[in-house]
């Protein structure tokens, strides 16, 4: 059950972001997790509920897009996807395959809520906020 | 170097052996991960190493905040190797970056052929394969080639040594190898300082 300290260190990403942003909570969290991994989707997101608690992340949905592992040939520069096992040769010239994708454990973006009514103004009043302050 | 396994492939002994054939030629240390005991640190200590066990409990790896803990109450900046002996497994420690610049996984022959294939992840991974205890190869019926070849499917660019770490046989191949690789690491790391 390693996913457990997977979800915990997302929790804290999610918390640290969300307070630089002074966010009043956490709406999505967005992640790519690659099938060369030894995470499990399922195993993640069971591990995510439990790691979320009493957080700003409390209500947050955690959306997994899982990312197919995909290799080329260094020198045919053919790629495939490895589908039952995993052979790093290239079948045709015999050569050693890279690996394109299927590694990835990524947060995309982080969605929060930053507490502002959304009102006509809000982009104005972002700007003068923005503003230094003299 | 982050040394992997799974559970009795043999880690403990073959760092044993290495540090024998090593001992005086660079400093080195040790850090040891598992569930429970100090046993493999009493091991290392015995040779006169400085050792430092982290017990995770019920955690199946090490993981870098472990590691970062570890180095408060164990300094090693007067090192030239430290040694990262994870927990005894062939799944999770796979993903679980510790600032390693070396990776080594080790697989006894009695394990089976197909251990590379399995888990193609931990074996992908790796910098160099240990294969360790050859001098049961003939008992456990085991067909070195199958297996390496088998390592190489899944990672065609790994560094494989065939050795015994009890009987000593293969051993000094591997100590000259990593011998020169942690010269040339050191000469790289002071260029980039």
């Amino acid at each position: 059950m390693h996913e457990i300290s997977i979800a915990e260190s997302i929790v804290q990403i999610a918390e640290a972001k969300a307070r630089e942003q002074n966010a009043r909570s956490v709406q999505i969290i967005k992640l790519r997790l690659g099938t060369f991994t030894t995470i499990v989707a399922d195993a993640l997101q069971f591990a995510f509920e439990i790691a979320r608690q009493g957080t700003l992340s409390r209500d947050a949905r955690l959306d997994i897009e899982i990312v197919p592992m995909v290799v080329r040939c260094v020198v045919c520069e053919a790629s495939t996807q490895p589908v039952r096992g995993v052979c790093l040769i290239c079948e045709q010239c015999g050569f050693p395959l890279e690996i394109i994708s299927g590694e990835e454990l990524q947060i995309e973006y982080i969605e929060v809520d930053s507490g502002k009514e959304k009102s006509p103004w809000s982009q104005y009043q972002n700007e003068f906020q923005s503003k230094p302050m003299y | 170097m982050n040394l992997m396994s799974a559970p009795g492939a043999g880690k403990t002994t073959l760092l044993e052996a290495t540090i024998k054939a090593l001992q005086g030629k660079f400093r080195l240390a040790v850090i040891e991960g598992d569930l429970q005991t100090d046993l493999d640190a009493q091991r290392i200590q015995a040779l006169g190493v400085r050792a430092y066990q982290i017990t995770t409990g019920t955690t199946c790896h090490l993981d870098a905040r472990m590691v970062a803990r570890a180095l408060d109450a164990f300094p090693v900046n007067d090192l030239d190797l430290l040694v990262i002996e994870n927990v005894g497994n062939l799944i999770c420690p796979a993903s679980f970056d510790l600032g390693e610049s070396l990776r080594v996984v080790v697989c006894s022959v009695a394990e089976g052929p197909e251990k590379p294939k399995k888990y193609p992840v931990m074996f992908n991974k790796a910098n160099v394969v240990l294969i360790n205890k050859i001098d049961l190869a003939e008992a456990s019926g085991m067909d070195l080639k199958e297996l390496t070849a088998n390592v190489r499917e899944v990672n065609p660019n790994a560094t494989i040594f065939a050795l015994s770490a009890r009987t000593g046989e293969g051993m000094p191949v591997w100590t000259d190898w990593l011998q020169r690789a942690v010269a040339v690491h050191a000469s790289v790391a002071m260029v980039s300082v």
